[in-house]
């Protein structure tokens, strides 16, 4: 402990940064008792509404934060384009919802009766599997065109490529289907805004089946994600190359086909993300992406960057800070976004590394 | 011989994937019309005239010929024979794929059904041009004869440049030969003669100070836009290019030089008025301020994560803009109007003027960023953009020197800032979304990091053109992406790059066995 005291080095840059930080910090406990405790401008009711707002956007955010934190894991880069990858998987996911809704269901008497609402589950069991094969496909194809020619160039250059590739996609979806918003339409069984109802002292919070079913969803998917990185031989391998590509291809492991699964891996999880959003927001369109895209990265920077249960833990307090977040600043809630980035700042400044992450090498960073 | 078939067929594959993108987002229309406008056989799509379906075979023509020309590899030895299979095999594939999509699609909109629904680009027009104002069946037929034809040609044209290269050593020589005597050494010899370069010099300045009158009021517009985009990326050269740190939230400088000039001299929200020249001043001051706020806490940061939080900060400086938190101070989403105009001799400046007052700053930056490049701290950028560790091991400051490039940048776009407020005498925040970051980027990624020319040729490249091609203006984000990534891929160095001082040999190849690829496998 001493010997760590005697090793702080104090320059004026650190000393000013541990000021302000110290200042912002006190500040926000300050806020966060006055207005959770003296002021009472919300009931719990209200509360519980932003809790349960915040789980199941934090379970979205875990699950495209996981995607950067295994691609960054692996080749060290900011995968910028993976935001673009979730929203193509929620265009594919609508594309077949639209399907089923269209077509009727055969031999039945009534002629409105579409196969969505018929056969609920085997559709939205389809819906996810296109949408996260969609967003596999375009992943694996991303790497395969803009990152893999470009390996041990200079970081900069696959960056620059990312943001291509990110524009690239956003702009195609534009060009493809439209800019105007579109609208999921969910079969009857997970209609939106519907749900159970919770009474809270007076008022009841709905717990919509959207949210319950997104949130579900969502970490059934994390634990199968967490089974296959610890439990399964292709798992090992993705360790071994994130640990070190030398080493790994040294001992037969096939890099290149390592980090291809990888991509496909997270662009199954952007993609059932991207269904998620869309049958929970209802509302998207080609820019749906960026968004949730930098937030899941901040997430996953909170985390700890390269760490998978750094990314989860990271999406779920981004979730929760950024529905609370307003409430508890007192500020407008069309902040909420300022809030991501600010944290992403804070985060950068005192701890790099993230809650879980160990210690970056500097090459790393 | 079968290898370049295979080949042939992969390139086949590919082509018939994008042709049938482009058909999605409708864009062999457009290609047709700006066809149509180079021939001048012009018909619009849109007055129902039959559009000349020879254009659309022309760009069938133009794509089958490119798919041709890249069957073969390059310095491949391959026979004439195995050549055209492999164009044949690419054409034929690709008119097989696109055959089919256009007679799915021809088939389908004969059923009634609308493609518009899901595919807005896909309109009954387009879909009736695209099938020749004929049946799906024979238009099919023609997308396969033609495809097939010019991927053959495209094959054998390839191999008859190849064939043609052998020449080129030759050619290359005797070039060089010429260069050697009359070209470079005589023209660099004529400017150092002290009158011929001030000749040169007030040639070119009488130049520019006429063109703005010949030009008219629109090119002056869009010059003047592209002058804008020359300072900004002058600005994101000194940090990207010069001291490599991926800036992506750039256009927050932009932001807070045109809000601050706007608000100090616009009537409402504050109506301050102050002096002009003042306030461009405050605004450049104002933009370094920022600059420093964002740097000092971040500059320590590398790489990913710096691209990442100044992309953050972006976002945040336009968010605060537009809410409701800011709105007193900046008059929220609806933007301040009523900009202060500068005036020469009691008159507000015309198009002209602001052409001649941008092309003055732009040679000034231009002037000032050369000396930067040249200067002890200009070495320092370098020795950071190449090695931060080393650079520190020398005993550069790399902290002090990060912020200072940033602190110049953020100088550049607040003057940049200030000049687009008043010349549109508006702002508003929708006017910084992070696509000006990312066009800012793109203009020093192309022209190329670190390089004068390169950022000029850029804004040209990235801001004129597009201008000057206003169909193809939807367009314009995507190919912006796509070139992003091609770049990158095939020619990171960018379109002019900078000139950079030559290694010995010995030195290159030591570099190189560290810049390739880590792993083998």
């Amino acid at each position: 402990m001493l010997n760590k005291l005697k090793n702080l080095k104090i320059t004026w840059g650190s000393a000013l940064r541990y000021i302000v930080g110290s200042i912002v910090i006190i500040y926000l406990v300050v806020r966060v008792l006055q207005t959770a405790f003296r002021d009472g401008t919300y009931g719990p009711d209200t509360w519980l509404r932003f809790l349960i707002a915040g789980l199941v956007i934090g379970g979205i955010y875990a699950l495209i934060a996981i995607g950067y934190t295994l691609v960054y894991g692996i080749l060290f880069m900011i995968n910028f384009a993976h935001g673009e990858v979730m929203m193509l998987g929620a265009f594919a996911g609508y594309f077949v919802l639209e399907a089923f809704g269209s077509i009727s269901m055969p031999g039945s008497s009534d002629p409105n009766l579409s196969l969505l609402n018929a056969q609920p589950v085997l559709a939205l069991v389809i819906t996810f599997l296109v949408g996260a094969g969609v967003s596999a496909l375009v992943g694996y194809f991303l790497e395969k065109i803009a990152y893999r020619p470009l390996r041990g160039a200079p970081r900069l250059i696959p960056l620059i490529s990312a943001i291509g590739a990110s524009i690239f996609l956003q702009n195609a979806a534009q060009l493809l289907f439209g800019p105007q918003r579109r609208q999921y339409t969910n079969p009857d069984l997970l209609w939106r805004g519907t749900g159970w109802l919770i009474p809270v002292g007076e008022e009841t919070v709905m717990l919509t089946y959207t949210g319950a079913f997104s949130f579900i969803l969502s970490i059934l998917l994390m634990i199968g994600l967490l089974i296959l990185v610890k439990r399964t031989k292709l798992g090992k391998s993705m360790r071994a190359v994130a640990e070190s590509k030398q080493a790994a291809a040294l001992m037969g492991i096939d890099v290149d086909s390592v980090i291809s699964k990888t991509f496909v891996i997270s662009g199954i999880l952007a993609g059932a993300a991207g269904v998620m959003w869309g049958i929970h927001n209802g509302l998207f369109n080609h820019y749906v992406g960026f968004l949730p895209g930098i937030k899941a990265f901040t997430a996953a920077v909170l985390g700890g960057v390269g760490n998978i249960p750094g990314a989860m833990l990271g999406g779920m307090l981004l979730g929760l800070l950024e529905s609370l977040g307003p409430a508890i600043l007192g500020i407008d809630f069309q902040l909420k976004d300022v809030i991501a980035f600010t944290i992403l700042i804070l985060v950068l400044i005192f701890r790099p590394s993230g809650l879980l992450g160990e210690a970056l090498k500097e090459e790393k960073v | 011989m079968f290898s370049t078939v295979k080949d042939g067929l992969r390139t086949g594959l590919i082509t018939g994937i994008i042709f049938t993108f482009l058909v999605l987002i409708g864009f062999p229309s457009v290609a047709s019309n700006i066809i149509g406008d180079i021939l001048g056989n012009m018909d619009s799509l849109v007055e129902e005239a039959r559009m000349p379906a020879g254009n659309l075979v022309i760009f069938i023509g133009l794509i089958g010929f490119i798919a041709g020309l890249t069957v073969m590899k390059k310095n491949a030895d391959v026979s004439w024979l195995s050549i055209a299979l492999g164009g044949l095999a690419a054409g034929l594939l690709t008119g097989l794929f696109i055959g089919l999509v256009i007679y799915l699609i021809g088939t389908i909109d004969n059923n009634g059904v609308d493609f518009r629904t899901y595919l807005p680009n896909l309109g009954a027009d387009q879909i009736r041009y695209l099938l020749f104002y004929s049946t799906p069946l024979s238009a099919s037929q023609t997308y396969l004869l033609y495809f097939t034809i010019f991927g053959l040609v495209g094959a054998l044209a390839r191999k008859t440049l190849s064939e043609l290269s052998i020449y080129r050593d030759k050619i290359d020589k005797v070039m060089s030969a010429f260069k050697s005597q009359v070209g470079s050494s005589k023209i660099r010899g004529l400017l150092n003669n002290k009158l011929v370069l001030i000749g040169v010099i007030v040639l070119v300045g009488a130049g520019l100070y006429f063109l703005p009158y010949v030009w008219g009021s629109y090119w002056n517009y869009i010059m003047g836009t592209v002058a804008i985009y020359i300072l900004l990326g002058l600005g994101l050269n000194i940090i990207v290019g010069y001291s490599g740190q991926l800036v992506l939230g750039y256009v927050a400088f932009f932001a807070t030089g045109a809000y601050t000039f706007a608000l100090l001299t616009a009537p409402t929200p504050h109506d301050i008025g102050l002096n002009l020249w003042l306030a461009v001043g405050i605004s450049i001051l104002v933009s370094v301020l920022t600059g420093l706020l964002l740097g000092f806490p971040i500059l320590r940061l590398r790489g990913d994560y710096l691209a990442i939080v100044t992309l953050g900060f972006g976002e945040i400086v336009r968010i605060l803009i537009r809410s409701d938190l800011l709105t007193p101070l900046t008059n929220g989403p609806k933007g301040v109007t009523n900009v202060g105009q500068p005036t020469l001799g009691g008159r507000i400046f015309s198009d002209i003027n602001y052409m001649h007052l941008l092309m003055l700053l732009v040679l000034v930056g231009l002037f000032v960023a050369k000396r930067l490049k040249d200067s002890r701290t200009g070495r320092a950028w370098i020795a950071i953009r190449e090695d931060q560790t080393v650079a520190q091991a020398t005993g550069v400051d790399t902290y002090k020197y990060k912020i200072l490039a940033l602190l110049l940048g953020a100088a550049f776009a607040g003057l940049s800032g200030a000049l687009f407020a008043s010349r549109n005498q508006f702002t508003g925040p929708e006017d910084f979304t992070l696509m000006v970051s990312v066009n800012v980027l793109c203009i020093v990624i192309v022209g190329g990091m670190g390089s004068l020319p390169g950022v000029i040729l850029g804004a040209f490249v990235l801001k004129g053109v597009p201008e000057l091609l206003r169909e193809l203006a939807d367009y314009r984000l995507l190919v912006f992406g796509a070139l992003l990534v091609v770049m990158m891929i095939v020619r990171p160095e960018g379109l002019w790059p900078a000139r950079r001082k030559k290694f010995k040999e010995t030195n290159i190849r030591s570099v190189q066995v560290k810049n390739k690829p880590e792993v083998e496998v």
